[in-house]
Order: structure tokens, then sequence, then C-alpha cells
């Protein structure tokens, strides 16, 4: 008697709330609580954007997702200064420029996204904070908003958010720390060039650590339930919740598919970089040389040396010369076909040619 | 509407006014900046990110015109003009402070050159009113003309209420939980006039928000229009502003004079009705009635003792009555007349150009709108096809063909001359107060006592003859004084 009770109970409880996948039919903005089933970082930003511009705009809206490791920096961030190149390099591990303002943050599976969408006249960052506030505090981590409106366990960031705001629409998307390599994410986001100075949004670095650190039964899809019933609760929902694949259908979709192609394009990747000037000094057998390199939308506007004085192996010239070489090139991505540039490179100044290069790569 | 001037609309009559406002339309080039409005949020400033144009582009209202960023949030901002760029103010990489010019857009602007003239003078009186465009008068000012778009949610120089409710920005002393806000925004309700609400700490609660869309419209309007007057001097002149149904009154009017009125009125007979109405309302169906005078108890012999009854329909409480009066039999006699003339169920089709020929749409159903006066102002909403009972949400945009006023409920009016205005229909009827009079052509010679209602109409001469209406009025007339036919129909 009791089994059958429950049984029944769990059997409406689903009817009601149940799954649904878009498995052979397009997908539709139209629902209201979004599940990614993908874990590619291009696939997942680009279904947000998507939902984002097609939803009902009167209407709230809902998507969580997680990606294999990437970092993951702000729309208006310059990635030379927040991303370690050379570690990204090593560990395989890419970078993504994002759509939303705010900082940059480190992606795995050990981390959940959430994203809520909603009209831009109702639109409160801390209502959609308490949203997910609430959905953590159910899983027993005393967790609280900090006055930057990120959640935070005591003094350590569990989550980062960030914000977009359109003509008609507003999302709140943030991160959520459950079980994440937090020393990966250490290495990746340490790029140390104090002489940086971008004109963008730096990034405010915090202590960071995972819920599992506070309550270890928390996981990937105990923190999924208990968003969606926050928001449901919260935005008066009884839509099912809707799985998405990234299949055939999903990758169809011609916004999906063009936002994914552009996302790793140098136009948006480093295009979008704001104004930056980089300062830097080396020490050669014969002296110090050094450099201001300024750049715009990934651009090389222009680099002036400083020689030492009395050197005699490097001509002002040469300087000058190299100095018009390197302007109007891609900054990190010097055209090495271009005989101007390859006679620097063999040139007396070759030593100073390396040396800026590989700055330009770190 | 009744026109509460002494404006008569027949051609050929002297008006007497001592001021008269017309205005026409002329196009001039303006340069607008636009401003970096509010974005919410207590945010001040923000680092302009890129310019998605630069001068001389031309854009569209809703284009994309720049994204700036504020501490976390990244904020694309459309245009709110169709125009060219002129000049932009702020450069990529720099922070605007919010309210400081973001561009400079040039734009065609619509400009009604506002003219007024003092003293009456018959013949431009009569040129008014046989119906003509407002004739030309040396212009004395010009005053700009506020465009006819819906304002972009960023324009700067909307007033702050209008932007308040376009943008519906939670303020700080806004206090109410987010599902309460959730409601608000679904409901359309503006939550800062809805503060202090009652719940704790003048928490605004959802039952403020279910009252507030009881009372239709807020109080401020009214409030705005008396304020003014308890300071000054009884003795002196007191300077009133127009409180915003008013104003609209006043707009609608001033636009009325386009439309040359004729008028017509008649006496229909309500005897027959009024011996009817007494058992029509001692009959209402049970679900028409509030729950609260259901019969207490069950009759002893129930027609659903074998069987249940099949289920009355679900009638929500705002469709229940408990007596029914004559205006309902009349919009429902009225509906009948205006099935059987599609005239009185057309409207002139709405268009851009002028110079098209005009047409009529003619509707399948009878729309007739209903004049209100209410303590906010005269508010004229539409019936379709006389349901029972809606709700203001339930009040369908577009207006009626014809239009009833009801004045015989407020005074013992005799005859009136109701206005039209563009958008309510061609005819419009006002209903007087019903009074027994002695009709001597009735009975044998020696004349009867019988229930006459006065019904005074005016309609516009450009789409509806006068033998027109008044075949129409005495299509109404038969089913009124012959509510007998109403059975044909059930049988």
């Amino acid at each position: 008697m009791l089994r059958a009770c429950v049984f029944s109970t769990w059997r409406s409880h689903s009817r009601k709330r149940g799954l649904s996948t878009a498995a052979n039919n397009t997908l539709s903005p139209h629902h209201s609580i979004y599940v990614s089933n993908s874990s590619n970082p291009y696939f997942n930003l680009s279904l947000e954007d998507w939902l984002f511009r097609h939803k009902n705009h009167k209407e709230p809206l809902l998507l969580i997702y997680r990606d294999v490791p990437c970092v993951v920096i702000g729309r208006n961030q310059n990635p030379w200064k927040e991303v370690n190149m050379v570690a990204s390099r090593t560990t395989g591990v890419p970078w993504i420029r994002r759509r939303s303002g705010g900082g940059t943050v480190y992606h795995d599976l050990g981390n959940t996204n959430f994203s809520i969408h909603l009209p831009r006249s109702s639109f409160d960052r801390h209502a959609t904070a308490q949203v997910v506030l609430r959905a953590v505090r159910s899983l027993g981590v005393d967790a609280n908003i900090n006055d930057r409106n990120d959640i935070c366990v005591g003094k350590d960031k569990v989550s980062g958010s960030a914000y977009k705001i359109v003509n008609n629409r507003a999302y709140h998307h943030g991160t959520m720390l459950i079980s994440t390599r937090l020393d990966v994410l250490g290495d990746l986001l340490r790029s140390n060039k104090p002489t940086m100075e971008t004109r963008g949004v730096a990034s405010v670095r915090s202590p960071v650590c995972n819920l599992q650190q506070y309550e270890p039964s928390v996981s990937h899809e105990g923190f999924v339930e208990a968003v969606i019933d926050s928001f449901r609760q919260e935005y008066n929902i009884e839509d099912s919740t809707h799985t998405v694949e990234e299949n055939v259908n999903t990758l169809g979709i011609d916004y999906i598919h063009k936002g994914m192609e552009e996302l790793p394009r140098w136009d948006w990747a480093f295009g979008q970089t704001p104004e930056f000037t980089y300062n830097i000094s080396r020490t050669f057998d014969w002296g110090t040389v050094t450099a201001r390199i300024r750049s715009k939308h990934g651009i090389i506007l222009n680099c002036s040396f400083e020689l030492p004085d009395g050197h005699q192996s490097i001509s002002d010239d040469l300087v000058q010369d190299q100095s018009r070489q390197l302007e109007g090139q891609r900054y990190g991505f010097l055209d090495e076909t271009k005989e101007g540039i390859q006679r620097m490179m063999e040139g007396p100044g070759a030593e100073i040619w390396q040396w800026l290069k590989m700055e330009m790569d770190t | 509407m009744l026109s509460r001037v002494r404006f008569r609309r027949l051609p050929g009559r002297l008006s007497f006014v001592s001021h008269f406002h017309t205005s026409y339309p002329s196009w001039a080039k303006v340069h607008k900046t636009f401003k970096l409005a509010d974005i919410g949020e207590g945010i001040t400033e923000c680092e302009v990110i890129r310019w998605s144009v630069n001068p001389p582009d031309s854009i569209a209202a809703f284009d994309a015109l720049c994204e700036v960023q504020s501490d976390k949030a990244s904020v694309e901002i459309t245009s709110p003009f169709d125009g060219t760029v002129k000049e932009l103010l702020v450069k990529e990489g720099e922070v605007a402070r919010v309210g400081s010019g973001l561009c400079i857009i040039e734009v065609d602007e619509e400009v009604a050159v506002s003219l007024e003239e003092d003293a009456p003078s018959a013949s431009q009186q009569n040129n008014a009113s046989s119906g003509l465009q407002p004739s030309e008068a040396k212009p004395k000012e010009q005053t700009p003309f506020p465009t006819k778009r819906r304002p972009h949610p960023l324009d700067p120089n909307i007033s702050p209420e209008q932007q308040l409710l376009l943008l519906g920005r939670n303020h700080a002393n806004v206090l109410a939980t987010p599902s309460v806000r959730h409601f608000a925004k679904q409901k359309d309700v503006e939550l800062s006039l809805l503060v202090p609400g009652s719940g704790k700490a003048g928490r605004i609660e959802k039952r403020d928000i279910e009252a507030y869309l009881q009372i239709g419209i807020s109080a401020t309007n009214t409030n705005s229009a008396t304020s003014t007057t308890s300071k000054d001097d009884p003795a002196e002149d007191a300077i009133v502003e127009f409180g915003r149904t008013r104003w609209n009154m006043y707009r609608a009017m001033t636009k009325s004079l386009e439309i040359p009125h004729f008028g017509y009125s008649t006496s229909l007979d309500l005897t027959v009705l009024h011996e009817i109405l007494p058992i029509i309302n001692s009959h209402i169906p049970r679900h028409y009635l509030p729950t609260s005078l259901h019969p207490p108890h069950t009759p002893a012999f129930s027609p659903s003792a074998i069987y249940p009854q099949p289920a009355s329909p679900d009638v929500p409480s705002s469709g229940h009555y408990t007596k029914l009066t004559y205006l309902p039999i009349l919009l429902k006699t009225l509906s009948k007349a205006m099935l059987e003339w599609p005239l009185f169920r057309s409207s002139i089709t709405p268009s851009t150009s002028t110079s098209d020929k005009p047409t009529l749409t003619v509707r399948p159903n009878a729309d007739i709108s209903i004049a209100l006066s209410t303590p906010t102002g005269l508010y004229t909403p539409t019936l379709q096809r006389i349901p029972s009972g809606l709700t203001p949400a339930e009040m369908p945009k577009r207006g009626g063909t014809v239009t009833v006023s009801n004045v015989g409920g407020i005074g013992a009016g005799e005859g009136a001359s109701p206005v039209l205005v563009p958008g309510t229909g061609i005819a419009i009827v006002a209903i007087g107060r019903a009074k027994w009079i002695w009709d001597v052509d009735r009975g044998d010679g020696s004349g009867e006592r019988r229930l006459k209602v006065n019904v005074s109409w005016s309609a516009d001469h450009r789409v509806v003859e006068g033998a027109e209406l008044v075949a129409f009025i005495e299509s109404w007339r038969s089913w009124v004084e012959h509510p007998q036919r109403l059975i044909a129909e059930g049988v």
C-alpha cells in the first residue's frame, strides 16, 4: 500500500514537472526552464544568447549549463591581462570572451552556471541573486550575498555574476563552484602583468572555494534541482523543464550556429579588447631596453622604445623602423610573412624582436 | 458624449468662442541630444565600450547605437529616433555619466504650428462647423508637438512619470517581494504608484495590486487637478491643471471638429418593456446571481432528482447581477438593429495617407461603446456582442461603431446633442430619462399613459445620410417597442 502511494506521487510529480526533450523537433525558445546537456562552452554561450533574444521578453526564463574546462572573460576585458596564455596553451584549456560584462571566471564540470532572463523593467540583480541564494541555502550551506552581489560562504566566493541588458530584456548569469579544480583555476587566471594597464574592467580578485567544502553532499544535479525549484517558486512557473542537446537540430539553428562561429574568431576574441598600454623592460648584454606598446581593439597602435645611453649595437634608425613595422599589426599575431618583419627578425635588432614576440605571447 | 460646451454642430449655426486653437503639421530638422539614461540599480556612470555607428550614418529607431558597461553589466543601447548621427559625444573607452549626452542625432520632426486667434468671427466659425479642416489664421506661435510614436524607454525628453511608466524602475523606497513585483509586472501595474503598501514597513502586497486594479486608474490625476485651488484666496481666480482624462477629452473634442455632425431626436415607447422587466428580474438564471443570493436550501422537489442537470456555465463574479435595467435591453435591441444595418456596424478605415479615398470597414458583429462618467473622467469602453460583466482587462481596444451615452441616469434631460470624436464610431446616441406621459395618439382617441424615453442621435454626415439614420432608428424602435420579437428568436 505504501509503495503504491509513493509510486503514484512520483508519477504525478513527474507528469506535472516532467522533462521533455526536443529530440526530433526544432528547439523552441518559448519554454521557461532549460537545462543544457552539452558541455561545449561555445554552444552553451550561443544557446544562452539565442534564448535571450528570442524568448517573449515579458516572461522569465532559466538556463542551466556546465562546460568542459575553459576560461571565460568578460565582454570588455583584456585577455592578455586576465589569462595566463602560456598556461592556457600548455594545458589546452581555451579562453572565451562572453557577451555579458564583468570579470574572468574558470569553468569546468565541477562548476554549474545559471542564467536568469527577465523583462528589463522588472530586472533586479539583487532579487535574482536571492533566487540562487535560496537554492544554495536549501542544500544546507550557510551562504550569503556580499556587497558586490556575489554569493559567498563566509569570506570565500562560491559564485561570480555578470549581467547583460538590452532594450526590453536583461539577464543575470553566474557560476557556482561545486567541485571545481581550484588549483587549475589559480594557474590559468594568474597572468602577472602589473605593467599592463587596461581601460576595460579589471577582475576583482577574491578567494574562492567549492560548496562541497562546506557540504559534501552538494552535487551538480542537486544544485540544478534546487535552482529550478527556487525559480519556479519565485516566478510562479509551471512549465516543465526542457533539456537541450547539442545535436543536428540545435546546431542547425542559424543564430546559434553563427554565434558559435563568431566566438573563437579573432574579431570577437581579440578584436574587442579595449585600449591598453604595456610597459616592459629587458636587459640585454649591451643594455636595458624599455618598450611601451599601445594597443586598441587588438591592433598595435604604436610601440616606442627607450634605449640605453651610448648604445652602439642598436641604431636609432633601426629602432624607429621596428616601431613602424609593429604599427597596425595584430598584437600577439605578427604577420611574419611581411618582408619588413622578416628583416626585423634577422637583423641586428633580432634580440629585441624575439623578446617582444615572447612578451606578446604570454 | 454629451457636449458641455454650448456648441451645436448643425451646419450654418454660429458658435461663440473667445479663443480658438487649431494646429496643422509641418516638418523641421531638429538636432536631438541623446543622453545616457538611468540604467537603474544605482549606477551613475558607464564606460562606452563600442559605437555601432559613426557620423554621418543614418539610423532607425531601435537600431543598435552603442554598448556601455557599468560594473558587471554590459548594456546595449538602441537609438530612440530615426535620423542621422551627427556627432558622438563620448569616445570609446571614455566614461559617460548618467544624464550626460552620448551623441547627437538629427531628426525630422513633425512640428505642430499652434495657432491662436482672438474674438469670435462669424465667417470663420461657420467654416469650422461645416466640418472642413480648420481654416488657416495667422500663426502667432510655434510649439513643438510630441511625436506620435510611443517614446523609447531611454528617450531623455519624456517626463519622469512617462519614463517611470515605460521603464518601471524599482526605486529603493518601493518595498515589495520579487514575487509581488513579478505579479505587478504581469498585471501591468506600476509599483511606485502603490507606495506605501499594506504590508510590513509599507511593503506592497499582492492584495494592494488587486485592489488597485479594481479601482482602475490611480487617484493621482484627480489630485493634481484639485491641488492648486486650496492655497489660493477664495476671492481670486484659481488656475487648475487639466487632469489626464479631461485633457484627453479636450484634445479629442478638438479633433471632433473635423466631423460634420447632424442630429435627430425621437422618443421610444418603453411601456411594453416596463411590463416585462419585473418578470425577467424575478427569473434571473442562478448562475448570474451573486452567490450570496443563491437560495439557501434546495427545493423539496428538485429537477436533478434522477439525473444531474447540465452544469451551469461558470460566470465570474464580475458577471453577476441582481436586477436588469432598461439599458441592457436597449443595448441588445440596438445590436439587433445594427445587425440588420451593416452601415452602423462600420467605421472609417484608419489610413495613414489622407489622399487615398476613404473606405468603410464593416464588422461582422455589433460593437457598441458605452460612455462612462467616473470620478476620474470620461471613458468609453467597448462591448462586443454585449456579454455580461467585463473587467477592464477584458475590454477590447478598438472603439465601437456606435456609442451610447446614458445621461438619463444622471439628470432628467429631454434633449441632447452628443458629440462624435474620431475613433468613437459613426453615430452616437444620448438616452434621456424615461418618464410617463399622456400619449393622445393611442387608445381609442382619449389617449393612454405611456412610458417614453427621449433618444438624441448624432451621426457622421460624411458616412451616414439623414434618411438612413432615421430608418435605422425605426428598426431599433421596432425591437424596443415590440420586444415580443425577441421571443421569436428563441422559438
